[in-house]
């Protein structure tokens, strides 16, 4: 029963005439990534200088062209990717005990699905590893599916499934231990135009229902103005952060909302700041 | 509705071509229109009537000689997949020598059996006092030694050749390195075994009909088809070999039915 009860909390409605907490999640000091040239030449600069504050509950995306290092900034904040220089403190600890304490929830480029376990047992595996009770992982999945609306689909294997089920089954995934943070490195990147826009809008759902603090990495400055309350443009060689800008569209926000000028405003906004690299 | 399946029509066409083509070779074969072709007489190639009639007459002879031979097939088999797997996992739990060994370890698939086989026999001399066990020994070790090399490497390149971000997926989890090994490089591995043993399974067959060959005991399938062979009973000597390719396809059978129930769900 409290399990259910703490489900329940968890989908709570975000009300958006309240103020979004300001409390800061992710704070990063002077990061400088560096990847060692392998002929023994001069390290390869990912990341140089980067300093950025993420607030909790934020929807921030990253992007820029490719070899900004905005997904090297995203690995290095899950711990994938060992820092070179500078600090990131994530709700004041380090990136390590955050990973260890199986906080994040991380969606890849692909979804990274075992081709040997069903869609259940593939939303199930995290549960597995954190050794989560059987009775309560099978009602979590459940809920997962349904969230992403695959219910039906449990017993298929990810080949029987669409490219965007497949994306959708890997962020069931990555909801299903309830993270605190979740990181998304260009999800939807591999995906037609019709699927992305109907998994932008369930994603905005899922946001609005969880309240995560998300971040997102993304080479596409629409998808990034359609999501996000906040984007921050990196520019490439060496990557670093070029602007950081708001985006003050309403929520929820719904497609029709690609034809307002406030929205083509911010999406020249970003580009112009491109230019200026 | 009554609408014909393309698809099924198409896979009933793939098996009675070559069927067809196996049935005009036989007929041609009893007919003696073969032995015209390749210039050769009855003797030397008995009818196939004959030879069926030699497996039917002979059937508990042959029968003693299959089982020695598939008890060192398969034990070979097993001994060599199992000890391939367990230097597979030694390989990818220490990285540093992981490829230069099974490198080296290939390396053995390159000697011939031909030349293990008499060593292996020399070997094994003083193992036991019965000449049947000897031999079996040295016969087995052939068979392994064949089997090691192709699982080692197969199964080292499933533990090795994961997914892109599947480890990061894993670690994204906190989980440490022997539960990647456990839920990701096993599971993972899984076809990997069954490309070994597609190789392995006919290899053992033949490696152990080779080392039949070399062993000081006499008996098996392979061994049968050289005695009778030496005293030109050509008939006798192609009932044994029928029954070794009998023997090849049967095992061959067992193992694409295991990969089917084992590999389910899995895009092949």
């Amino acid at each position: 029963m409290a399990v259910l009860e703490i489900m329940e909390n968890e989908f709570q409605e975000r009300d958006f005439t309240l103020p979004v907490e300001q409390k800061t999640e992710i704070k990063i000091e002077d990061l400088c990534v560096e990847f060692p040239d392998k002929d023994g030449g001069d390290p390869v600069v990912a990341l140089k200088d980067v300093n950025l504050e993420i607030r909790q509950g934020e929807f921030i995306s990253l992007v820029g062209p490719s070899g900004c290092g905005k997904t090297t900034l995203l690995r290095a904040i899950a711990d994938l990717q060992k820092a070179t220089q500078g600090k990131i403190e994530v709700r004041g600890q380090s990136p390590r005990q955050i990973r260890l304490q199986k906080k994040y929830g991380i969606v890849f480029q692909s979804p990274v699905l075992y081709d040997w376990r069903t869609v259940r047992r593939n939303v199930c595996m995290p549960m597995e590893l954190m050794g989560m009770p059987k009775k309560d992982r099978t009602a979590r999945v459940s809920k997962m599916l349904e969230l992403v609306g695959l219910l039906e689909f449990g017993k298929h294997y990810p080949h029987e499934l669409s490219g965007g089920m497949q994306q959708r089954v890997g962020i069931a995934r990555a909801l299903a231990i309830r993270p605190e943070i979740l990181l998304m490195d260009e999800p939807f990147s591999a995906l037609d135009e019709f699927t992305k826009e109907k998994l932008h809008e369930d994603l905005l759902r899922i946001w609005r229902k969880t309240n995560k603090t998300v971040l997102f990495v993304t080479h596409n400055i629409q998808e990034a103005v359609f999501l996000s309350d906040r984007i921050v443009v990196m520019s490439p060689h060496p990557g670093r952060v070029s602007a950081v800008i708001d985006v003050n569209l309403e929520r929820p926000r719904g497609i029709e909302i690609k034809e307002t000028p406030e929205f083509t405003a911010i999406v020249s906004q970003v580009r112009r700041s491109f230019e200026g690299i | 509705m009554g609408k014909k399946n393309p698809y099924r029509k198409e896979r009933i066409l793939s098996i009675l071509y070559p069927a067809g083509f196996a049935l005009v070779l036989l007929i041609s074969w009893q007919t003696q229109i073969l032995h015209k072709i390749l210039g050769t007489d009855t003797f030397t190639l008995p009818l196939p009537i004959r030879i069926l009639t030699i497996m039917m007459d002979n059937s508990s002879d042959i029968l003693t000689d299959v089982a020695a031979t598939l008890i060192v097939a398969l034990t070979g088999l097993l001994l060599g997949s199992v000890l391939g797997y367990l230097l597979a996992v030694l390989a990818t739990a220490l990285p540093r020598w992981g490829m230069g060994g099974l490198n080296m370890a290939s390396a053995f698939s390159a000697v011939p059996i031909i030349a293990i086989a008499p060593i292996m026999t020399n070997l094994t001399k003083d193992v036991s006092d019965d000449p049947n066990i000897r031999s079996m020994v040295a016969k087995i070790l052939v068979v392994m030694l064949t089997c090691t090399v192709s699982m080692s490497t197969n199964a080292y390149r499933g533990f090795i050749e994961l997914k892109p971000f599947s480890k990061d997926l894993m670690k994204s989890y906190a989980a440490g390195s022997w539960t990647i090994f456990e839920k990701l490089r096993i599971p993972n591995c899984m076809p990997y075994i069954f490309t070994a043993l597609k190789v392995s399974v006919p290899a053992s067959i033949i490696s152990a009909l080779v080392s039949e060959y070399f062993a000081e005991y006499i008996i098996g399938v392979g061994r049968q088809i050289r005695e009778n062979i030496v005293l030109a009973q050509y008939a006798t000597a192609w009932a044994y070999i029928i029954t070794a390719c009998l023997m090849g396809i049967v095992m061959y059978g067992c193992l694409m039915l295991a990969e089917t129930i084992m590999l389910k769900g899995r895009r092949t």
